[in-house]
């Protein structure tokens, strides 16, 4: 495998691909000093460790990595060497062009063939990751050589290969990230983390796809286990939290009950109104005139 | 038709039965809510998301299944774990959540009471261990450290009585859960003042303390309608879970213990009498005047055997622990009674019943080079049934016990419910599936009706087909482990304290 560099703007190779910015190969055969330095960028970025062992530090920590782990570095975080040494060994990695911001999540671009749901959940469970080492990845070199081999022969198709095999490396990502932190064993504690998501963020409208993709879990097998486990359904233990949280807030009269039915993830007033009517047997005004009027 | 409905407030989750008037299952649904640690040895749970699981539990039971088969709810009848406490403000709102009974904040409340010279009278007179899981401790905590709570507070309630009250506007509080807070003099049926003194409240800041057959009054016109149950619908207060889990295998009078194993344990006796131990090692809980329930509880039930699963097992399909233990259990039985020689010491929780040490911890002893994983397996399992035996053993010094009956989803398969009839060499008795919890209550509720004209008379309908007779070679090569399980458990003393205190 031989050392290259592909550079969005001078390397032919990356003009009908203006989202990869970068993809190559280093191969050091001695310690350099200063030779990778802490840095950081707008983009994603996804380094293969092919030979050797490197001490990268990522995202305010400091990680080992031997062949075969993969670094995810996300936009603005700092990545690089702690002392700025470049150890001996080999990778590759590649840097794509992909926006990731707080509110809206990453926006891929026109060339992923993902949908938007699920640009959405990958987002969630990247800026909710705090593992950006994924161990023992193989799939991480093995696509990254590929889309180098599309590149450089350019045969029949390339252009939609390369852009599949980039969909790819993300979605075995996603779900290698999801298994590292759920082992499949633990079940109350899985659903105890998945609790907390929807806590922490329960004015989100939640779907099915997404909670299971943070459990890492298929929807049939999420549904068959939250069910037998919760005797819910997914969405409503998700509607039964919002009702428990809504109670909460009803009982303080500052809170307009729009903003309940919107804190708490309820599209509208008027479903907030009938849903927990349904449930309490009160609606929320009336609810809060009960709670008010025996304050007084 | 008419039925029953049976609602029981658990550890982590609501389950509720409807039953016909002869005791058959019509329908049950379960809900789960979760328990927040917030700090180690927190264990709290809202009491609002408790109350709301519990109706969305009952209304889809109600809609799904009693209304379309035609039944009409005579009466709906409540049991809850013990020990919870949630205290409320002067208009009813819970300040916090709930602090359940596995919490262990109240450690040093506990100690202080159990080395001072006032402590003993206060066990004697109560019946409940002098432990953090109490009330009276947890009340102690938060009078010594959470002011504005205590300042705040103008009731406490248990999990149960909170439910209840947002069901009927009634603020009560049961023998059975009022015999486990600490609080009452159970021989007296009063609130004991020693017990309030030190917890630093008043009686008028306890709910109404009733019999367990005791009509709560009737629900909130709201809750009529949106549940569509008719205005005479008789709420019970009932009893706790572990009361009912006897009363529900129908154990009653001389010669008969149950076991409950799911994730922790306990093994109980019911009698007319309390079981007064110098050493405080038992609790005596009331069902009724003149009925209490004894026993010692385990904290190192099924949940270390899931533990052992979750380290070791195969787990082929993501989250399937069922299918993870079964695949160890088969295991196991490739492995003769003893493991050949390797002991397992369960306390990977710490433990209560019999040897009361928060700082005991878990040990593999006696393992040599010709051990295996199956060995492993084995002595996992006959560890933690060990321990439930040393808690039949001590009861024993008050009580014969002749015969066994078991419940809970551990104790009931069928691997550790023939060990058990080996380990005790008595027979066993079960049903499987069978919810003794919810029977309980049917039973209760049964009385309360007029159906049956006392507890014997219930009681005794109490039919447990599935018989496990003990093998008496098993037993002896049990006992020649056990003798040695049993040393290792207190000898070990010292070195479990000095452990625990680094870790």
């Amino acid at each position: 495998m031989n050392q290259f560099v592909l550079k969005q703007g001078s390397s032919e190779e990356l003009r009908f691909f203006p989202h990869i910015l970068e993809l190559g190969i280093v191969k050091n055969s001695s310690i350099r000093l200063n030779a990778f330095p802490k840095i950081s960028s707008d983009g994603i970025k996804i380094f293969s460790v092919i030979e050797g062992k490197f001490e990268w530090w990522l995202g305010g920590g400091q990680y080992s990595l031997f062949p075969n782990d993969v670094a995810l570095i996300l936009p603005q975080q700092e990545f690089g060497s702690s002392n700025g040494v470049l150890e001996i060994g080999c990778f590759s990695w590649m840097h794509l062009n992909t926006r990731l911001k707080k509110d809206d999540g990453i926006s891929m671009g026109s060339w992923s063939g993902l949908s938007e749901n699920e640009t959405h959940a990958i987002s969630k469970i990247l800026l909710a990751n705090n593992s950006p080492i994924l161990s023992k990845f193989n799939e991480g070199a093995r696509i990254l050589k590929l889309i180098q081999q599309e590149l450089f022969n350019q045969e029949l198709g390339y252009h939609a290969r390369v852009n599949h095999l980039i969909d790819e490396l993300f979605i075995l990502i996603i779900r290698q990230l999801t298994k590292q932190s759920n082992p499949g064993r633990d079940f109350p504690k899985t659903f105890m983390n998945l609790e907390q998501a929807l806590r922490q963020n329960l004015s989100h409208q939640w779907t099915v796809e997404e909670m299971a993709a943070l459990v890492g879990l298929g929807t049939t097998l999420f549904n068959e286990k939250v069910k037998s486990y919760s005797g819910f359904s997914p969405i409503n233990y998700l509607i039964n939290i919002r009702i428990s949280e809504a109670i909460k807030l009803l009982k303080r009269p500052d809170i307009s009950l729009t903003d309940i039915a919107l804190d708490t993830g309820f599209y509208s007033s008027q479903h907030f109104s009938t849903t927990f009517k349904k449930l309490t047997g009160y609606t929320p005004s009336e609810f809060r005139k009960n709670h008010l009027s025996k304050n007084k | 038709m008419k039925c029953i409905i049976t609602i029981e407030l658990g550890t982590n989750a609501v389950r509720v039965f409807a039953f016909d008037l002869d005791g058959n299952i019509i329908g049950s649904l379960k809900g789960y809510y979760p328990t927040f640690h917030t700090q180690p040895d927190y264990s709290e749970q809202d009491p609002d998301q408790v109350f709301l699981t519990m109706l969305y539990v009952l209304k889809n039971l109600l809609n799904d299944t009693i209304y379309p088969k035609k039944y009409k709810v005579a009466c709906i009848c409540f049991s809850s774990s013990m020990h919870s406490v949630l205290a409320i403000d002067k208009h009813g709102n819970p300040l916090g959540y709930a602090i359940t009974w596995s919490d262990n904040r109240a450690k040093k409340e506990a100690q202080l009471l159990k080395t001072s010279s006032a402590g003993k009278a206060v066990y004697k007179a109560t019946g409940t261990p002098l432990h953090p899981m109490s009330p009276m401790m947890k009340i102690a905590w938060i009078k010594n450290n959470d002011k504005d709570r205590f300042k705040q507070t103008s009731k406490i309630l248990s999990l149960k009585s909170y439910v209840i009250q947002q069901l009927t506007g009634e603020y009560m509080i049961d023998y059975s859960i009022a015999s486990a807070t600490g609080l009452l003099n159970i021989h007296k049926i009063k609130w004991e003042p020693d017990a309030l003194k030190f917890a630093g409240i008043n009686a008028h800041m306890l709910p109404d303390l009733v019999p367990v057959f005791t009509s709560a009054g009737k629900l909130k016109k709201a809750y009529q309608t949106s549940l569509g149950l008719s205005a005479d619908t008789k709420i019970i207060v009932g009893s706790s879970d572990g009361c009912m889990a006897i009363l529900g295998d129908g154990v009653k009078g001389e010669g008969m213990a149950t076991i409950t194993i799911e994730d922790s344990g306990a093994v109980r006796v019911m009698g007319n009498k309390v079981l007064q131990d110098d050493k405080q090692r038992f609790f005596n809980y009331l069902l009724t005047e003149d009925c209490y329930i004894s026993g010692g509880p385990t904290n190192n039930g099924g949940i270390i055997f899931e533990w052992f699963t979750r380290q070791f097992g195969d787990f082929k399909n993501p989250f399937d622990i069922d299918h993870s233990m079964q695949e160890l259990i088969n295991d196991a039985l490739k492995v003769p009674a003893g493991s050949d020689g390797l002991i397992f010491l369960p306390y990977l929780l710490g433990e209560r019943a019999p040897i009361w040490n928060a700082n005991a911890r878990g040990i593999y002893f006696g393992l040599n080079i010709k051990h295996e994983k199956t060995h492993f397996v084995r002595a996992t399992i006959e560890g933690i049934l060990y321990e439930i035996y040393s808690i039949g053993k001590t009861l024993e010094e008050h009580r014969s016990i002749k015969s066994l009956s078991i419940n809970g989803s551990f104790g009931s398969m069928p691997f550790c419910t023939q060990m058990l009839a080996d380990i005790y060499n008595k027979p066993v008795r079960l049903r499987q599936n069978f919810h003794s919890v919810g029977f309980g209550s049917f039973l209760l509720s049964a009385i309360e009706m007029g159906i049956y004209k006392s507890l014997d008379e219930a009681v005794k309908t109490v039919v447990l087909p599935d018989q496990y007779l003990p093998d008496k070679q098993n037993h002896k090569e049990y006992m020649k482990y056990f003798k040695i399980f049993e040393r290792l458990s207190v000898k070990l003393a010292p070195e479990f304290e000095e452990i625990a205190n680094l870790q």
